[in-house]
């Protein structure tokens, strides 16, 4: 600790280039905690020795007593621990299962010896076996605009069973695999008002949160393995024939992840000023094209329609088999992908899980939320974003598989996650990830808010949709923006598009979907022409007065049996042919349209154009006078003939 | 050339006994039917008068077909124990068509009798599905040795080289495949040799299947091979067309059903061109009858 004249001096000369410009010509984001490591592969022990110096920049107006920091690989230290506590299994047979990261020695720049310090802390459970997160009292509190430099010597084992990160033979994959630092949040940021550290337990059914920094990483392997990283390599060298150094650099990222294994081929690629990397099996190598298409269009599609994607390298990791425990996982320029051997090109799951966690960069990578507290601002959000960019590319309908006789899209596997789930009732957006009660936090994370967006896209429009996220990227970039920012731009956007056309504010709809527990659900409760049966029908007087008679009506019958009140649209379609669109604001549980003059309704539709996907069914939104038996047949003949040849082969 | 005679003559076999083919389709109509039809009324009343159908005009959908709900659920549970119970039905009165069917086929029929038809079915039908179980549960056991438990291993072992399963799958499956056929070479034999006799014994009919299969191996089961590639190559078509078939007006459903009821009686023919050419193949290499006159000198 130092103060922060001596800490700027310290910083230019000690840290050397952590805060220089190596990739990008200005720094991207504050930088308030940055980290230089040294760490050598032991493919021997599964684990990995170093030494980490790292500063943390109190850039707040508070005075700092403590520093808290994330050890997460302690998670796999016990099944005592609140990850396996929460998750359960089995941390594996032996202590070469388990996975740990031990502090060997840990000092502040000036040499005080921090070790004894050191306490492990449990904010999120009191569970004292849980050894996630340190916190270490400084001699010296740190003062506003301090900067806590330390230097830490530590080791790092892998587990075996691999849960984003571990290792499977000589196949290794390093997430959250050193000692960081929590995110320090001063009152007034997000929902604080004191303010202190946001430094969570490692849980089951979390992520994670960090501040954007800079990373000087040297990684020495055996000169056989071929290595990944979310850096750009900016030397290698060999040390005695069996070993090889490389440096990496990776700027305003919020995590620094890494593999090594001998078996990948590595192929590179280039989008506008972006390099490329894959790491892919090299039996794999019918995918690379696949997988260089599907990054280059989530390139496109989110720089058109988001902001640029600003750095200028990008890894993508394709895990093995044997190490398919690390795939689909984000570390902002580096992610791992999810294919397997001879996966049918008309299956697009590698496509979408390429799709899927490129989008992390966005937001969690650019716009860092705090995955602990609100994990639907990053899963929810990118999966919007990847249904949308898996239809565009792929087909709105067969984004997911495009098999001759089944075809899904990624959007419907969304929607029905969360519709059909029998939990989607229990609990709103508004919980921390891992209290998510009935194993809803993938749905209500993942999915719920999927569906929401679509049907505020469907609501605002898809200009104006992406002029909120083009407006939230500009705004918070490189930030920590929370919920209350996110609904802050909505409504700053939607008003100055549309002003009162959707009230004041658009307060009215998050409260339903994202902070709300209801579902949707409208219905055509029924139509009815009535007055057109009259006895008199035979007297060619009356028939023509019957067609002008204004007390001949139709009326039509519409009900809200769900929570959430959204407008929608209503088409009614004559036998004549016209139509009529009315816009229902959808508040009251009934409502009728009446409509004089002769007319005879057809069919009616609620939500014609299908925009409010959060309606849990689809089938009442619809009715008609002349209902559509053809597809329900065909099902029915085409089943015969599959039963009739299925019991024909499969007997003598 | 044994095998294109047997084949030959299997063929005509098979046109002379269309009537007993077109007893086997029927059955097999009213079987599926009663499985298919009651799902369809579901799938009726669960859209009910909504105009959802509409968007299953290209074909599933599954965010329609979803949202039936608690109806599709019952719908699923109800196929997979209609199919079982289809199963089994359908694996019992197979037993007693195929042993009409093998009878008509032998050589001396000259014209297809429907009461001589159920008469050699009924007197059959035991051994016959003493045949079809037993030869079924040797094909599950080769399935299970072949292929379940290869796979089982090729996955819990952590083999960097991920073509390795698949090589082992594919090799299994062909394995299985090729083995799969001396069986049902083995139960066609049986099943033609107990047709010609007039005492029901199962077990001499299977030692007759397997004595005849492999001591005239060469000469059969290229013929199998042969017909289970047709067969096969059968299918898949009739899959392609049926399955990327979607009429979307009522005449056109209605051309849908006749012609894929059209291909599944092609497709019984084709087994029952089995039956007979393998019931050819065994009459041409039985020993030759004693004339009379030796026997009697």
């Amino acid at each position: 600790m130092r103060n922060p004249l001596f800490i700027l001096a310290l910083l230019l000369l000690v840290s050397g280039r952590t805060n220089s410009q190596v990739i990008n010509k200005v720094p991207l984001s504050p930088r308030i905690t940055g980290y230089k490591i040294d760490a050598k592969l032991n493919p021997t022990s599964k684990s990995v020795e170093g030494t980490l110096e790292a500063f943390w920049v109190n850039k707040t107006t508070e005075t700092v007593p403590d520093i808290q920091l994330h050890m997460y690989l302690n998670a796999f230290k016990s099944s005592r621990s609140t990850f396996y506590k929460e998750s359960g299994g089995s941390l594996g047979k032996d202590s070469a299962a388990i996975g740990w990261v031990n502090l060997k020695s840990f000092v502040c720049k000036d040499g005080t010896n921090l070790l004894p310090l050191v306490r492990y802390i449990h904010p999120d459970d009191n569970n004292i076996s849980d050894s996630t997160v340190i916190d270490i009292m400084l001699p010296k509190p740190a003062k506003p605009g301090d900067t806590v430099s330390v230097k830490i010597s530590f080791v790092s084992k892998l587990p075996s069973r691999i849960r984003r990160t571990g290792y499977n033979g000589n196949f290794f994959f390093f997430g959250q695999w050193f000692p960081k630092f929590g995110v320090y949040e001063p009152a007034g940021m997000r929902y604080r008002t004191v303010g202190g550290w946001n430094c969570h337990q490692f849980h089951a059914s979390s992520e994670f949160y960090a501040d954007h920094s800079v990373y000087d990483v040297r990684i020495t392997v055996p000169k056989e393995y071929v290595v990944g990283t979310g850096g750009m390599l900016l030397n290698e060298s060999d040390v005695d024939g069996n070993t090889k150094v490389q440096t990496w650099r990776a700027e305003d990222i919020v995590d620094f992840a890494w593999t090594a294994w001998p078996g990948y081929a590595v192929f590179n690629d280039q989008w506008k000023n972006v390099k490329i990397r894959l790491l892919i099996p090299k039996t794999r190598q019918e995918q690379v094209g696949r997988q260089f298409t599907a990054i280059k269009n989530a390139l496109e599609y989110y720089d058109k329609n988001v902001g640029p994607y600003p750095w200028p390298h990008l890894t993508i990791v394709d895990p093995p088999a044997y190490g398919s425990g690390a795939g689909g996982m984000e570390y902002t320029t580096l992610f791992t992908s999810d294919s397997f051997y001879k996966i049918p090109g008309s299956i697009h799951l590698p496509e979408m899980v390429t799709v899927h966690e490129f989008g992390h960069a966005y937001f969690m990578g650019i716009l860092a939320s705090n995955e602990f507290e609100e994990p639907w601002m990053d899963e929810g959000i990118n999966t919007f974003w990847e249904d949308r960019i898996m239809g565009h590319y792929w087909g709105e309908n067969s984004s997911l598989m495009d098999l001759p006789l089944l075809k899904i899209s990624d959007k419907s596997t969304s929607r029905l996650s969360y519709v059909r789930s029998g939990s989607n009732q229990v609990v709103s957006n508004k919980e921390f990830s891992w209290n998510y009660p009935h194993y809803t936090y993938s749905m209500m994370s993942y999915e719920k808010t999927a569906t929401w967006l679509y049907t505020l896209m469907g609501i605002i429009g898809e200009d104006a949709m992406n002029e909120v996220f083009r407006q939230y990227y500009s705004e918070w970039a490189f930030k920590h923006p929370c919920a209350k920012d996110f609904v802050n731009v909505v409504n700053e956007v939607v008003t100055r598009i549309y002003g009162n056309k959707f009230g004041p504010d658009m307060n009215w709809f998050f409260d339903q979907t994202l902070y709300g527990t209801g579902i949707c659900d409208y219905k055509v409760q029924g139509f009815s022409n009535i007055g057109y049966e009259f006895k008199t029908k035979k007297d060619t007087a009356s028939r023509s007065l019957m067609a002008v008679d204004s007390t001949k009506r139709a009326i039509v019958r519409l009900e809200r049996r769900g929570d959430i009140m959204l407008p929608v649209d209503v088409l009614v379609h004559f036998r004549d042919g016209k139509e009529i669109r009315e816009t229902w604001d959808g508040k009251s549980r009934f409502k009728d349209y009446t409509y004089y003059g002769g007319k005879e309704i057809q069919w009616v539709k609620i939500d014609p154009d299908y925009k409010i996907r959060m309606d849990v069914d689809l089938i009442n939104n619809s009715m008609t006078g002349d209902p559509d038996r053809v597809p329900e047949r065909r099902f029915s003949d085409k089943m015969i003939s599959f039963l009739q040849f299925f019991i024909s082969i499969v007997t003598l | 050339m044994k095998i294109f005679k047997a084949l030959g003559s299997g063929y005509h076999r098979s046109l002379k006994v269309w009537k007993g083919v077109l007893i086997f389709w029927l059955i097999s109509l009213l079987l599926a039917s009663a499985v298919a039809l009651p799902m369809k009324s579901v799938m009726k009343a669960g859209f009910g008068q909504s105009a959802i159908t509409e968007k299953l005009m290209n074909g599933i959908n599954v965010e329609v077909l979803s949202d039936l709900g608690t109806l599709l659920r019952g719908m699923v549970h109800y196929f997979s124990s209609g199919l079982l119970v289809l199963l089994l039905l359908w694996l019992i009165i197979n037993a007693f068509i195929t042993g009409g069917l093998f009878d008509s086929l032998k050589s001396k029929n000259e014209k297809f009798s429907a009461g001589e038809f159920f008469s050699s079915s009924a007197r059959n039908f035991l051994p016959f599905l003493g045949i079809t179980l037993i030869t079924g549960a040797i094909l599950l056991s080769f399935a299970l040795l072949l292929i379940v438990i290869p796979m089982r291993g090729v996955v819990s072992i952590e083999n960097p080289n991920e073509s390795v399963p698949w090589l082992i799958m594919f090799i299994s499956v062909s394995l299985y495949i090729l083995i799969s056929q001396v069986f049902v070479l083995v139960a066609d034999y049986a099943r033609a040799w107990q047709a010609k006799n007039e005492k029901t014994a199962c077990f001499r009919a299977l030692g007759f299947g397997f004595s005849r299969t492999f001591r005239r191996f060469l000469s059969s089961f290229p013929m199998m091979l042969m017909l289970w590639l047709i067969q096969t190559l059968f299918v898949f078509l009739v899959l392609k067309v049926i399955g990327n078939w979607k009429p979307a007006s009522g005449i056109g459903v209605f051309a849908l059903f006749l012609l894929s009821q059209m291909l599944f009686y092609i497709r019984l023919f084709l087994k029952v061109w089995r039956y007979g050419s393998v019931t050819s193949l065994k009459e041409l290499n039985d020993p030759a009858p004693v004339p009379e006159s030796i026997l009697t000198a």
